[in-house]
């Protein structure tokens, strides 16, 4: 069976009256529980499991996770820049100049861009996905720990170049990043750190409590002490849509970013936030006014918003064609698959054709979807910031209280989401551009676990990062910005200093 | 006459007892629905194996099962909430006999005693540790593999789950009883440490039947041995450790049920009983099959003291091999 007969037959399977309802139910919860901080797709997906086990084929249950997984992604964006409240990883970074823009009365402009570059992205992945999969797959799998530590340390740069103007005050947000990540059960060594007694710490922190409390919490810690500051910013509502100017400035942003967060999203295990990291990094590098970004520049919500939404559709290939779950929500995708009879990986295609197609076809006709939902929705969101303060931030605590014990089912994360809001607050007082505090969080563990993993399969020799093609081209990038920046930086200071002589 | 007053005074006492029988029922075991604690993320292992009984337990019990993951701390959280609810039978952990039972008191202090603060339920399933081999290896059995590390004098890399798991514990055993040097590589979870070897980037790898079986079907694995005493149903043509020759094996890693220790007796023997249908049951054994993980069903006084002997035998085998985690 070619491609084409492939995703016909595909489309023959998801255009059902069943499997359309599901795509749409999927794109609707994934829709709302974006929407709704710290709830994530992967605790829907569990919750939603045994409500499957009714419908006998694999079909619509598989249709509609995976609804629910990149409808999610779409969701994310909208609490990032309303509420400065990052639902999940990958939308971090869409806060940085998302909620400065809400603040300017563009949140219109934002949520559109968002979802329309989402939509773009999720297409243009899913095209991908349909033609490439297999060779894409195997290009995935040559990722091992070396290549993983360079990616993972190339994404710490980046996390830090979010910082804004000063670099130092980046550097002193990203070693509290990378302390916090420090905390639980080291996997290498098997031994507890940081737990002090307590058991709850051994599993260490969740991201969500952290993004969620230091972001979210903490901006409303801060806007109640702003009497009537706080009622400016909710007021102003500007224009819903996007302007043909924005769409004009972002349209290669969004290309980029689902070029970014295709090919890195297929990489096991963090792939989503590296490419809205890169994404966003790399807007700021190539744009003709980097001194807009982190003040409200759209090309910095357009590209990592895509990204994320690519990475989300490419991630389904190392599942699809390998049987390898790269995240906690396509592991749950997985186990669904493995419960109704079907084994995802390379025999997939050949066993369970109405299964691989029709998936693949829904996601095409679920990004359809999801766009028609979304682009009127953005109207009836900016709506919510006209809402009075006083009863958003209460109905906001309680919505993220809620996500948050979801987690993992314990009141802990409750007193941790609060301490995180009180963090963010501090953060927030001391003119501390918090992003790339969750960044690191993430990361750090990632650079450990894999330099050591690296260490013990060379047997303690440094030169398996540079032996390897992947891992001693991205090592080599990660030198040459490092180099660059400090050059630019000296430069610049010394310019600084020799204009201050002369006057 | 005598005789009919006699059969009727009987009736009406069986009819008695039954109309009561039915009104006792509604407070009699279950009531309401049973919450299951897997300590574990969803997606995993036993995760599969919880939601798998989970689909089948409806047929055979009023109320239904609510699965509930509570990862962390490598088991203990989940497991210690169970440990301290109620005792009446509508908490229970599934996944008893996993790492953090029967390896980590060898190696830490625990917050709770594993074995007299849960009762044993039922056991439904043992996961071997099946070693593996990427398919373009030159290794094909256990000895060619040990032949080439003592003519190259290298260690040999392998790609396990978590440190002092059941797959690490089988293969540093491995290398101890065969005198060459593994390094195990640990990662976070089965999935992570199955796509490292698929990569090939390490030599070989370990895992259980339900993450190496669908690579082993696709050519990408071979697999070189089962470190269960006996084989594993799941893979009847691999033979053991033992009988290539190396004298180790282990117990796996052992999915059972536990309730809290006060829990009463009936509560204990009506869930037991209704474990028993569901390993039973032809639904179940399909998916099961298709999990690749076999039905080991054991009743709750020999699940005790299996458990007990495994317990025992990993404590012998972590103090032979000198594994801390200190």
């Amino acid at each position: 069976m070619s491609v084409f007969d492939g995703i016909i037959s595909g489309f023959g399977v998801a255009l059902t009256p069943m499997n359309l309802l599901f795509a749409f139910l999927g794109a609707l919860i994934g829709t709302a529980i974006g929407v709704l901080p710290g709830l994530g797709p992967a605790a829907t997906i569990a919750l939603l499991l045994p409500i499957t086990y009714s419908i006998p084929s694999p079909v619509p249950a598989v249709i509609m996770m995976a609804g629910i997984y990149y409808g999610a992604m779409y969701g994310g964006s909208t609490t990032s820049i309303l509420l400065n409240l990052p639902g999940e990883a990958a939308s971090v970074v869409t806060c940085i100049d998302g909620y400065k823009m809400a603040q300017k009365g563009r949140a219109g402009a934002a949520l559109g861009i968002a979802a329309i570059g989402s939509f773009i992205a999720g297409t243009v992945a899913v095209v991908g996905l349909t033609f490439f999969a297999p060779p894409i797959a195997e290009f995935a799998l040559s990722f091992g720990p070396p290549e993983k530590f360079a990616i993972a340390l190339m994404g710490l740069l980046m996390a830090v170049t979010l910082a804004g103007e000063s670099i130092s005050k980046g550097l002193i947000i990203m070693v509290l990043g990378l302390l916090f990540g420090t905390v639980g059960i080291d996997p290498i060594s098997g031994k507890s750190r940081f737990d002090f007694g307590v058991i709850e710490l051994q599993s260490g922190f969740d991201f969500v409590t952290i993004a969620v409390g230091v972001f979210g919490i903490g901006e409303i810690f801060y806007n109640l002490e702003q009497e009537g500051a706080a009622e400016i910013v909710t007021t102003k509502v500007g224009q819903v849509f996007p302007k043909m100017a924005d769409w004009v400035q972002s349209r290669m942003a969004i290309l980029r970013g689902t070029l970014v967060g295709f090919f890195i999203g297929i990489i096991p295990g963090g792939g989503a936030v590296i490419s809205s990291l890169v994404s966003y990094a790399l807007e700021k590098k190539i744009s003709k006014h980097p001194q807009e970004f982190g003040q409200g520049a759209i090309e910095g919500v357009a590209g990592p918003e895509s990204a994320n939404n690519a990475a989300s559709s490419s991630s389904f290939i190392p599942l699809l064609t390998l049987g390898i779950p790269g995240n906690a929500s396509i592991a749950m995708i997985f186990a669904c698959l493995l419960i109704k009879g079907v084994t995802p990986g390379p025999f997939l295609i050949v066993e369970h054709a109405d299964v691989f197609w029709g998936v693949i076809a829904s996601m095409y006709i679920g990004n359809i979807m999801l766009i028609i939902l979304n682009l009127p929705l953005v109207g009836i969101w900016v709506q919510l910031l006209r809402v009075p303060y006083s009863i958003l931030a209460p109905v906001v605590v309680l919505f993220t209280m809620i996500g948050s014990y979801s987690i993992a089912n314990q009141a802990f994360d409750l007193y941790a989401l609060i301490a995180f809001g009180i963090l963010g607050y501090l953060l927030r007082k001391l003119k501390m551009e918090a992003g790339p505090l969750p960044l690191a969080f993430i990361l750090g563990p990632m650079i450990e676990g894999t330099l050591r993993q690296s260490l013990l399969m060379s047997g303690g020799s440094f030169s398996i990062f540079f032996t390897r093609p992947i891992s001693l081209t991205i090592l080599s990038l990660f030198v040459l910005f490092v180099v660059a920046q400090a050059i630019f930086t000296i430069r610049r200071s010394s310019r600084y200093a020799r204009a201050q002589q002369t006057t | 006459m005598k005789k009919m007053v006699f059969g009727s005074f009987w009736i009406a006492l069986v009819t008695a007892l039954m109309v009561s029988g039915a009104a006792f029922s509604q407070d009699k075991f279950p009531s309401k629905p049973i919450n299951v604690i897997v300590p574990f993320s969803a997606g995993g292992s036993t995760d599969l194996l919880a939601r798998s009984v989970e689909k089948i337990w409806p047929k055979y019990s009023p109320q239904p099962l609510v699965i509930i993951n509570k990862p962390g701390g490598g088991g203990v959280v989940g497991t210690e909430f169970v440990v301290r609810s109620k005792p009446d039978g509508y908490t229970l952990y599934l996944g008893y006999g996993s790492g953090h039972d029967v390896v980590m008191p060898h190696l830490q202090k625990m917050p709770y005693d594993t074995y007299k603060d849960l009762a044993a339920v039922s056991r439904l399933s043992v996961h071997s540790v099946v070693i593996v081999t990427g398919a373009k290896s030159e290794f094909n059995s256990i000895k060619d593999m040990v032949a080439w590390a003592k003519k190259e004098n290298k260690p040999i890399t392998s790609s396990v789950s978590t440190k002092a798991g059941a797959v690490d514990i089988a293969i540093t055993a491995l290398g101890k009883a065969a005198g060459i040097n593994i390094v195990t590589v640990p990662f976070a979870g089965g999935a992570d440490a199955v796509t490292a070897l698929a990569g090939g980037h390490v030599m070989i790898g370990g895992g259980h039947p339900s993450e190496v079986i669908p690579h082993i079907k696709a050519g990408r694995f071979k697999p070189l041995a089962v470190a269960l005493p006996e084989r594993d149903p799941a893979l009847p043509n691999v033979p053991t450790l033992i009988e290539q020759g190396i004298n180790v094996h282990t117990w796996g890693s052992i999915k059972g049920v536990a309730a809290p220790a006060e829990t009463p007796k009936e509560v204990v023997a009506y869930l037991d009983a209704t474990f028993k249908k569901v390993c039973e049951d032809a639904e179940f054994k399909t998916i099961m099959a298709n999990l690749s993980q076999p039905i080991m069903y054991l009743n709750s006084a020999d699940f005790a003291k299996f458990l007990q002997q495994a317990y025992a035998d990993y404590g012998k085998l972590i103090k032979e091999l000198n594994i801390t985690i200190q």
